[in-house]
């Protein structure tokens, strides 16, 4: 449709712009993902995001200090999404908080971490290997957009081949019976909001590599752009059902959205009231066909 | 799954949670009287009228939001929308003083009453869980407040019909914050005399069992979500009454604030336990809290920190364990 409207947006490199604007949300939502599958909800991604990402701009060579750890640098990051995520599923289990009153605490917690390391300066990056992320291409695609197919593709094995990724499913679908028969469901969903932390820790770093500086904002809207893309892409929020390669048709498919809108000369300004009609429709429509049993909603 | 324990608790421990309860009924007043004697302590001017009208005018919008939203929690959703719409409205107010003057703060507040009737609506008509109502409500007015504004404040030229809120009651009381106390008291009064109150509590209590007592649930909820959304407006007409402008992203910072004063009043999350009162020491137990960190040295970085532990451990602390035998 945007394709007939528009004679730019048929051109192939508006298609490379879309794949490489896809990238960090492409691996925020593979985070997010898992959650979802689970049956509960993150909105911690910003805040983790924003904490990782002036972390690896403090750690990696830049204008502020002199650290200079490269790759380690970027790791530390992901490590700290990781504790991030950890954060909210123990305070999920342990202190029995709501996914999204715990998440929301935890970006609360991320974002004052952030404006901590911030400290009034901004830190941009030198490191060329960073900033290479973003500029360099390969086969035509920045080197972020390969690096988000790999992460799908690792989330992908992970939900299809190991035991989180089915437990996943499973706490999800009837997370009494998964308890009932003997499983001890608490450490799998710690373990999954540490996962899905680490996702949004790397992306934290690959929105550093575009900007070229550490931002308390890094993670401005990814939160609930992911939670769009998980569910255009067919990730129920009651969980049990979607998956990440559903979430990766779920992300272009909101890429080309706003892509299109804006070029058809919609204000930008309008991409997060699209988002949430799309949201609120989408569970809408999932949720129509239980209306009679469901008599209960919260 | 859960009912045999749910039976059995009261009769196994009758004493203590009563106790316990009693104790944590008290908690946000305890917070509010030890905050006040710290900081009145850590700086001997915090208790001048000066610095103590200050507060309450920033506290002010504070109470007004957190007030509306508690009706929300204690029928047992929640309202993430509050800020997003406190925003939108002062854009609109801005926007529309110049043409309707006087006439344009009950208009704003009447849209506001609208739009949280929308999300009342869509909430219990389409059965879509409230979070996520407001959640994509909240994205939703963001963008209609960034396109109606053109992404820029908007400021307030004549603001005579606002002015009112600047004057103090006796001298001492701000407008604002006496407008704001009196906002909680009609609310707790019309909760008193009325059936509401038990109606809300039922719903939030025991939604199924309160439908079988034939209390109208969906009408009790879409008006929890219409005075959440009135008292969004007002905020946003005190927020413009002192800022002399309007903007896109004005009060979205005080999401965090609004739902951390809930809880730490001790309204739970869980909907049917807590009130307004509680919410009014909520918040200000928070705006001190905001207040207050600078006067004792600590960077203000860390208020967001803050915000986020207390939002997880207050509503750990309220939860109802007994009801919820599965968290997601």
């Amino acid at each position: 449709m945007f394709a007939a409207l528009s004679p730019q947006f048929r051109s192939l490199g508006n298609a490379q712009n879309i794949m490489d604007a896809a990238a960090v949300l492409a691996v925020v939502t593979c985070g997010i993902t898992f959650v979802l599958m689970m049956g509960s909800i993150d909105l911690s991604s910003a805040g983790v995001m924003g904490a990782s990402a002036l972390t690896v701009s403090l750690l990696v060579a830049n204008n502020r200090n002199d650290n200079d750890l490269g790759l380690l640098g970027i790791a530390v990051a992901v490590l700290l999404g990781c504790a991030f995520g950890c954060l909210s599923g123990l305070a999920l289990v342990l202190l029995k908080v709501p996914s999204f009153m715990a998440t929301l605490g935890v970006s609360a917690i991320g974002l004052g971490v952030a404006t901590l390391m911030f400290a009034g300066v901004q830190p941009n990056i030198t490191d060329a290997m960073l900033k290479g992320w973003a500029i360099d291409r390969f086969l035509g695609l920045s080197y972020l957009t390969w690096i988000a197919v790999a992460c799908i593709l690792v989330g992908w094995l992970i939900q299809r081949y190991t035991r989180l990724g089915r437990y996943a499913y499973a706490i999800g679908g009837a997370e009494e019976v998964l308890a009932l028969s003997g499983v001890k469901v608490k450490p799998y969903k710690v373990a999954v909001f540490a996962l899905a932390g680490a996702f949004y820790g790397l992306g934290g770093v690959m929105v550093t590599s575009q900007l070229g500086a550490g931002l308390v904002q890094a993670g401005n809207g990814y939160d609930f752009s992911a939670i769009t893309a998980a569910v255009v892409g067919g990730t129920l929020l009651t969980g049990g059902r979607g998956g990440v390669l559903h979430s990766a048709v779920g992300v272009l498919l909101v890429m080309v959205l706003t892509n299109g809108l804006v070029q058809v000369g919609v204000s930008p300004y309008w991409q997060g009231g699209v988002e949430g009609l799309i949201v609120v429709a989408a569970v809408a429509a999932a949720v129509i066909p239980q209306r009679r049993r469901n008599q209960v909603v919260k | 799954m859960s009912t045999p324990v749910a039976v059995a608790e009261p009769a196994a421990n009758p004493a203590g949670p009563r106790r316990a309860g009693r104790l944590t009924g008290f908690m946000p007043l305890i917070a509010l009287v030890a905050l006040v004697l710290a900081l009145a302590i850590a700086d001997s001017d915090f208790l001048t009228t000066r610095s103590l009208t200050a507060a309450l005018r920033t506290a002010a919008p504070l109470i007004v939001l957190a007030a509306g939203a508690t009706l929300v929690v204690l029928c047992g959703g929640i309202d993430l929308s509050i800020a997003a719409l406190a925003s939108l409205s002062t854009v609109l107010l801005a926007l529309w003083l110049p043409d309707l003057g006087g006439l344009a703060t009950p208009v704003v507040i009447l849209a506001a009453t609208a739009i949280g009737a929308v999300q009342g609506v869509a909430h219990v008509l389409l059965r879509i869980p409230s979070f996520i109502v407001t959640l994509g409500g909240m994205s939703i007015l963001s963008a209609v407040a960034l396109v109606v504004s053109g992404a820029g404040t908007v400021r307030v030229v004549d603001d005579t019909p606002v002015k009112w809120l600047e004057l103090y009651v006796g001298g001492y009381v701000p407008m604002s914050a006496a407008v704001a106390i009196i906002v909680v008291a009609v609310i707790a009064v019309v909760l008193k005399v009325t059936p509401l109150q038990s109606w809300v509590s039922a719903t939030g209590y025991s939604e199924s069992a309160a439908r079988l007592a034939g209390t109208p649930v969906d009408l009790v909820k879409i008006a929890a979500f219409c005075v959440s959304g009135a008292c969004a407006g007002l905020a946003a007409v005190m927020l413009v009454s002192r800022q002399y402008s309007g903007g896109p992203t004005m009060a979205d910072n005080l999401l965090l604030p609004a739902v951390a004063a809930i809880v730490v009043g001790g309204t739970a999350i869980t909907g049917g336990h807590g009130s307004v009162w509680r919410s009014l020491a909520g918040a200000l137990v928070v705006t001190l809290l905001r207040v207050g960190l600078p006067i004792v040295g600590v960077p203000s970085a860390y208020e967001q920190i803050l915000y986020g532990v207390i939002i997880v451990v207050c509503v750990a602390l309220t939860l109802d364990w007994s009801k919820v035998s599965i968290i997601k």
